[in-house]
């Protein structure tokens, strides 16, 4: 009857989005609780919404100002995605597209209409060059920083060592999908490996036969996957039809939910996936989370989902928002800030132990800064693996190669603007 | 020449120089095709009896998997909420001829056909309020599905057969054969038969529209449940299910939409020839993902030289 009536808000919530909105910092997200992706999605949308209401409910909003948090579904829909920043973009003082598809799509849009957006971990990663991407940010981390770490992860550190082997990248056939394929391509330039990337098109997410012979027959030595949605579960249990050895078999953040795993159990054993977020069951901030929303029946959530990593990956990106929103407005001096002063604020976030501890976070995600030049912030992150029956924090804390990847950032946000041309270019001097 | 070679020469040698592989990428095939046969097989026995493109056959595999998947979760026994469900699915089909398809008899094809459209919305929707839309696991163990698989060294390589593929392609053959001897041996079937031959002819001999439409929605509503399981206990139930129902389009572009033998046929050839394809040409050639096109393309050549399919009736309309 819970589930029922929490979907029944849901809907009401999503029908209602991108109506006059109530008062407060209108922060709409254009979620997807519908179609192919929603079981991914609604963990992470149901973070982000419940610390939204924690922070209404004990603190009264940030700095003494309500947050008005809608959503309007797209359905992982580019389109819909589209019409939803159209709709909810009157009064807001961020967009959170939810899709790196639909990210491209309002990126120009929102220089235009000078709107922030806010795309944690998704998206186009060169946009962590913020004298380019004024109104974009992807902290706290992108897709090449996710690569990278896996990389590391993979050789050692030692990036030499892949030289001669063969890694299969499988990726959903989409521009999420696609997005790290610059920065691998570099790579095995560079280092020697050999990249084989394979497609998966969104129909054949639940059967993946035909990649998974593929993989038999060309034997790669590690399968790294950015897959989304039903892709995880399809391709988890392919590896596990085809005996890939698990510990070989690593993917990014988004292809860590527990949802899927725990459908695999024992079967998954040893699988990694990198996450920019930990979770911590433990944390103060569940403490808040069950006091002010969770135990008054608020949350959209179950009790299980608490502690999965996608629902505290969602609180995480909710709580970067945020300290932007609480940046700004102590720079300013004003509660209810506008969308080019939270611009200022998400360039100016300072995220340090200590502040992480104050919001009782701690090892929820890395310290990290960002600047008018770094939208990014380049926390880092953590390799997690799935032990048949949780995901266990499996490393230590991991840092993207730099050094590597910020000129192919600043390269490929040229090329973009060039190709954009005119494209306002902020001097960060 | 080298591209030539690609083309014509490696591919063969592959199959030759690995036989196991190759029995494996035929086996694969085999499963694909026999589960496209199926959906197919819901849409056909739709259409030859009141000429309606169910849009809702995708839609309706999701329902019956999350239906059963839900009953068991309320504590009922697996085999007890797979009768539950089929009568979940039998009320389904009364409601939808009595609310959606009597008020439209007579009315043209392509409002039928948007009525099912209306149909897949109420379903998503009305899925995703009762259910949710996180992913569900399939209560394969609890109805008796065999997991785990089995060896065997053709050649001295490896083919591994899954226990569920196995049962699924052997259940699929078993509900295809006794919906054969249903529409061939039984009143009901040749009333299904009749109208699917000639509208007029059976109604005016007495045939019950309102029982036949009835009758093969729920029979669709059965081979939904039953895609639904062996689909649901690859990648587990949800709402990604739906898609899967758009690779039956090419089978029924392919076999002709009135045909129980072209989708059945159709199905198995589309799955043989796109994992045929993908891995031997599509992979080394083209960079792989051609299972997404190459169906459509095949059934594209075929309606170039057969407009109504491989098995479909050919209309002559005199005027």
């Amino acid at each position: 009857m819970k589930k029922l009536t929490s979907f029944a808000a849901a809907a009401v919530m999503a029908i209602t989005a991108g109506a006059a909105s109530a008062e407060g910092l209108s922060t709409p997200n254009l979620s997807y609780r519908t179609g192919p992706f929603a079981a991914t999605g609604i963990p992470l949308m149901n973070g982000q919404r419940d610390y939204m209401l924690m922070l209404n409910a004990r603190d009264g909003g940030i700095g003494g100002v309500p947050v008005d948090f809608s959503e309007c579904e797209t359905g992982y829909s580019t389109e819909k995605g589209v019409e939803c920043y159209e709709a909810t973009k009157g009064d807001a003082i961020v967009t959170q597209p939810w899709s790196t598809g639909i990210t491209l799509q309002v990126l120009p849009k929102t220089n235009v209409d000078e709107i922030p957006i806010l795309a944690p971990g998704y998206g186009f990663s060169p946009m962590a060059d913020g004298s380019v991407f004024n109104w974009a940010f992807n902290m706290p981390g992108s897709y090449w920083d996710a690569a990278s770490m896996i990389l590391n992860e993979i050789s050692g550190n030692d990036l030499s060592t892949l030289s001669g082997q063969k890694i299969a990248f499988l990726h959903l056939d989409h521009p999420f999908g696609k997005e790290p394929l610059p920065f691998l391509e570099n790579m095995a330039e560079e280092h020697g490996f050999e990249l084989l990337p394979i497609p998966v098109g969104l129909k054949e997410m639940q059967n993946q036969s035909a990649q998974w012979l593929q993989i038999r027959r060309e034997r790669p030595d590690y399968v790294v996957m950015w897959g989304w949605g039903a892709m995880n579960a399809g391709a988890l249990t392919e590896a596990v039809k085809t005996r890939y050895p698990m510990d070989q078999f690593l993917g990014v953040w988004w292809s860590g939910h527990d949802g899927d795993m725990e459908a695999l159990g024992e079967a998954g054993t040893g699988y990694r996936s990198i996450s920019y977020s930990a979770p911590q069951p433990d944390a103060q901030v569940m403490a808040d989370i069950r006091e002010y929303v969770f135990d008054k029946g608020d949350s959209l959530a179950t009790e299980s989902e608490l502690d999965w990593v996608f629902y505290q990956r969602g609180l995480v990106i909710s709580a970067m928002l945020a300290e932007g929103i609480k940046t700004a407005q102590d720079h300013f001096g004003e509660g209810e800030i506008t969308a080019s002063q939270l611009r200022w604020g998400l360039e100016n976030i300072n995220l340090t132990d200590e502040r992480l501890a104050e919001m009782g976070m701690t090892g929820m995600v890395a310290p990290f800064s960002t600047s008018c030049s770094n939208h990014t912030g380049h926390a880092g992150g953590w390799m997690l693996q799935w032990n048949g029956s949780e995901w266990e924090v499996a490393s230590d804390h991991l840092m993207p190669d730099s050094e590597a990847i910020r000129p192919l950032e600043v390269a490929a946000a040229a090329e973009y603007a060039e190709a954009n041309a005119p494209w306002p270019i902020a001097d960060c001097e | 020449m080298e591209f030539l070679k690609k083309l014509f020469v490696d591919p063969f040698v592959e199959m030759v120089s690995y036989p196991d592989f190759l029995m494996q990428v035929l086996w694969e095939g085999l499963v694909s095709g026999v589960l496209y046969s199926l959906i197919a097989l819901g849409f056909v026995l739709i259409f030859r009896s009141s000429r309606i493109f169910n849009f809702a056959q995708g839609i309706m595999v999701v329902f019956a998997a999350l239906t059963l998947v839900g009953f068991h979760a309320m504590g009922i026994p697996a085999w007890v909420s797979v009768i539950f469900t089929l009568g979940v699915m039998a009320l389904l089909a009364i409601t939808i001829e009595r609310v959606v398809l009597r008020p439209l008899v007579g009315q043209p094809d392509i409002i039928l056909f948007m009525a099912t459209i209306g149909i897949t919305l109420f379903l998503i929707g009305g899925g995703e309020l009762i259910f949710g839309g996180e992913t569900k696991r399939m209560i394969t163990s609890d109805l008796g599905i065999p997991t785990g698989s089995v060896d065997f060294e053709p050649f001295g390589g490896l083919l591994i057969l899954q226990h569920l593929d196995i049962t699924s392609v052997a259940a699929a053959v078993v509900l295809v054969t006794g919906l054969l001897i249903f529409l061939n041996k039984t009143r009901m079937g040749r009333a299904i038969r009749a109208l699917g031959d000639d509208h007029q002819a059976a109604l005016s001999v007495g045939i019950s529209l309102r029982t036949v439409w009835v009758l093969v929605w729920f029979i669709a509503g059965v081979i939904a449940l039953m895609t639904g399981i062996f689909w649901g206990a690859r990648a587990g139930v949800s709402f990604a299910l739906e898609v899967i129902a758009y690779k039956a389009l090419p089978v029924l572009m392919l076999g002709g939409l009135e045909s129980i033998t072209g989708a059945i046929v159709g199905g198995l050839a589309i799955g043989l020839l796109e994992k045929l394809f993908e891995i031997y040409w599509g992979q080394p050639l083209l960079g792989g993902g051609t299972e997404t096109w190459f169906a459509f393309v095949l059934a594209l050549i075929v309606l170039l030289f057969r407009p109504q399919g491989l098995f479909g009736e050919k209309i002559i309309e005199r005027v």
